[in-house]
């Protein structure tokens, strides 16, 4: 068996280990009921026009900005923490497998689920663009848009994991991931305010920076790219918006910073014992 | 055992801190093939530490354990892979069923499918689990997790067995149940680490002993040998109708007497020699007005001998 091999059993056990949980699934649910609201709303303002044909963006979307990343918090502050927790990373740990395919397992493993979640939402995001604004068109840019938003969770589902590891502990784990989100978004509020005011471009500069400006702005900023976000009356939808390519390279430096921060903790360090 | 015989397992000179706590103090001892080995220490001693450190889940400050001559901690998938461990106390997914749990332990070995769901069978029968295996781990009782996990530890086929405490929780049936198995696998040629309380469970089923307290070894060898080393001299059991003070403080002043222990009507006396004190001893009490009841003299148990090498270690 090589190290592929043991790492994708790993991610077996884990996509198993979180199906295992109930609140994944009210996650879900929730998801699918926090989409549906907005159809709702926009649907019944008619005198607003709502004429494009490209609604499924707006669909898929509604929930990108906030709850896709909470999911992502979510799932990747149990990940190793849980392991520790329940006492049960000694018998993992114990078996014949490296802790990097242990890691790179419950990595995959967590990030797939993740992705599950939004395959789940996209689709869904397309029907109620359906079922609330009739037939739409450029369709096949949803793999794309799909793409990038899970590419966007991999920020936020990195930071998480990361202090899933070093703290060991799941719940605080997720008020970093939580608190991380809520700081950088408030920041990343009152920089764009400043910049508006005052045109300086170091408050952009520095906003860009924020894990919050790129791992929001991405799959919107494709969308606009792309040219297919909807329209409500005669402007666009309000998204955010930005650099495309700058944003994914943020996300890419973060992600690969703290997955690194998480391996050196992980092969350093002790497989302490269950906590008490 | 024979002299061809190789260590299976290799501890040497094991160091390990936590924090400014010295848990293990320069640990060596080996362990051959076929031997059943048992790790005998107080609580807070260092047999966990120890065992966590062999399986490469701690990281040693100083020196190497080896596993079939590679070093856990460097290369876990083929130090680990011929090795199975029952920790103390398991915690295992309860949301896996006893088979699932089994059939997913047998593919981290690389087990093939076939290979696997005859070896889950086989193992739900060894350790009577058979009607519970598509049971779910969360309704396990904690005898019915023990057994599981010993039936974990023994998914591979394993050359070493590595038991923490293996038969805590289980019933006496059960447990004369897995001695007797243990004992089977020493007989298959398997190598058998065991740390356990139970002395009476260890001098029957091992024949090797390792002795750590406070961090530190303070015997390794064959069983036989430990009783030989700790047991220089003989106990005299005295049940009299009452025992005083002075009766015992004229015990322990005699030349021959090492130690005297006071448990209600009944006196344990030490010998510093092997000989039949029991004509000095009995005159000694009628002296001091007291009323035998009973004298017997016995040789020295594993347990005295372990509380005596704990003693001779402190």
């Amino acid at each position: 068996m090589n190290a592929l091999q043991r790492s994708a059993i790993i991610v077996g056990y884990e996509l198993r280990r979180a199906i295992a949980k109930k609140w994944v699934l009210a996650l879900i649910i929730l998801a699918l009921a926090i989409q549906i609201l907005p159809f709702v709303v926009l649907s019944r303002l008619a005198e607003l026009d709502i004429i494009n044909e490209t609604m499924w963006v707006f669909g898929v979307l509604s929930g990108q900005s906030l709850f896709v990343h909470l999911i992502a918090i979510l799932v990747a502050g149990g990940s190793m923490s849980e392991e520790y927790e329940h006492g049960t990373a000694d018998i993992l740990l114990s078996k014949p497998i490296t802790r990097v395919e242990y890691m790179t397992g419950k990595f995959f493993g967590g990030f797939l689920l993740v992705s599950f979640v939004e395959v789940i939402t996209t689709v869904m995001g397309v029907i109620l663009a359906f079922a609330f604004f009739g037939p739409q068109r450029d369709l096949h840019f949803v793999p794309l848009m799909f793409v990038a938003i899970v590419y966007s969770t991999l920020l936020f589902f990195s930071i998480t994991f990361m202090f899933s590891e070093v703290l060991r502990r799941s719940t605080l784990a997720i008020l970093m991931g939580f608190g991380i989100f809520i700081v950088s978004s408030i920041v990343g509020g009152v920089l764009s305010s400043l910049y508006s005011f005052t045109e300086e471009q170091v408050y952009m500069d520095v906003n860009k920076l924020l894990p919050t400006w790129s791992a929001t702005t991405l799959p919107s900023s494709l969308a606009a790219n792309l040219k297919i976000m909807p329209l409500l009356g005669n402007g666009m939808i309000e998204l955010p918006s930005g650099d495309v390519h700058l944003a994914t390279i943020i996300v890419a430096i973060y992600a690969v910073i703290f997955v690194l921060l998480a391996y050196f903790r992980l092969v350093r360090s002790d497989v302490t014992k269950r906590a008490a | 055992m024979s002299q061809m015989s190789q260590p299976v397992i290799t501890v040497s000179n094991l160091t390990k801190f936590y924090g400014d706590f010295k848990a293990l103090d320069s640990v060596s001892f080996t362990v051959d093939k076929g031997w059943v080995y048992g790790y005998l220490g107080p609580n807070g001693a260092g047999k966990t530490t120890t065992i966590r450190t062999m399986l490469g889940l701690l990281r040693p400050d100083e020196g190497k354990v080896q596993i079939t001559g590679i070093n856990p901690t460097k290369d876990p998938v083929h130090a680990l892979q011929s090795l199975g461990y029952a920790p103390e106390l398991p915690n295992l997914q309860t949301f896996f069923t006893g088979e699932q749990l089994l059939d997913f332990m047998g593919k981290m070995f690389g087990l093939a499918a076939q290979a696997r769901k005859e070896r889950i069978k086989q193992l739900l029968d060894l350790v009577g689990l058979e009607e519970w295996g598509d049971k779910t781990i969360g309704k396990y009782s904690k005898g019915m997790v023990q057994r599981l996990s010993v039936a974990l530890a023994l998914i591979n086929d394993p050359l070493v067995l590595i038991m923490d405490e293996p038969t805590i929780g289980m019933d006496p049936e059960a447990t004369t149940h897995f001695r007797n198995l243990f004992i089977n696998l020493s007989k298959q040629g398997k190598t058998v680490f065991t740390s356990s309380h139970l002395l009476d469970e260890v001098q029957r089923i091992c024949t090797h002993v390792g002795m750590i307290n406070k961090g530190r070894m303070v015997f390794s060898g064959p069983i036989t040998q430990v009783l030989e080393t700790f047991t220089q001299q003989w106990v005299v059991e005295a049940e009299l109708e009452k025992v005083t003070k002075t009766m015992i403080s004229a015990l322990k002043k005699l030349d021959y007497v090492e130690d005297v222990k006071v448990e209600e009507n009944k006196l344990r006396i030490e010998l510093k020699e092997k000989k039949d004190m029991r004509g000095e001893i009995s005159s000694e009490i009628f002296k001091r007005k007291g009323v035998l009841l009973s004298l017997n003299l016995h040789k020295i148990t594993l347990e005295d001998a372990y509380l005596r090498a704990l003693k001779g270690g402190q």
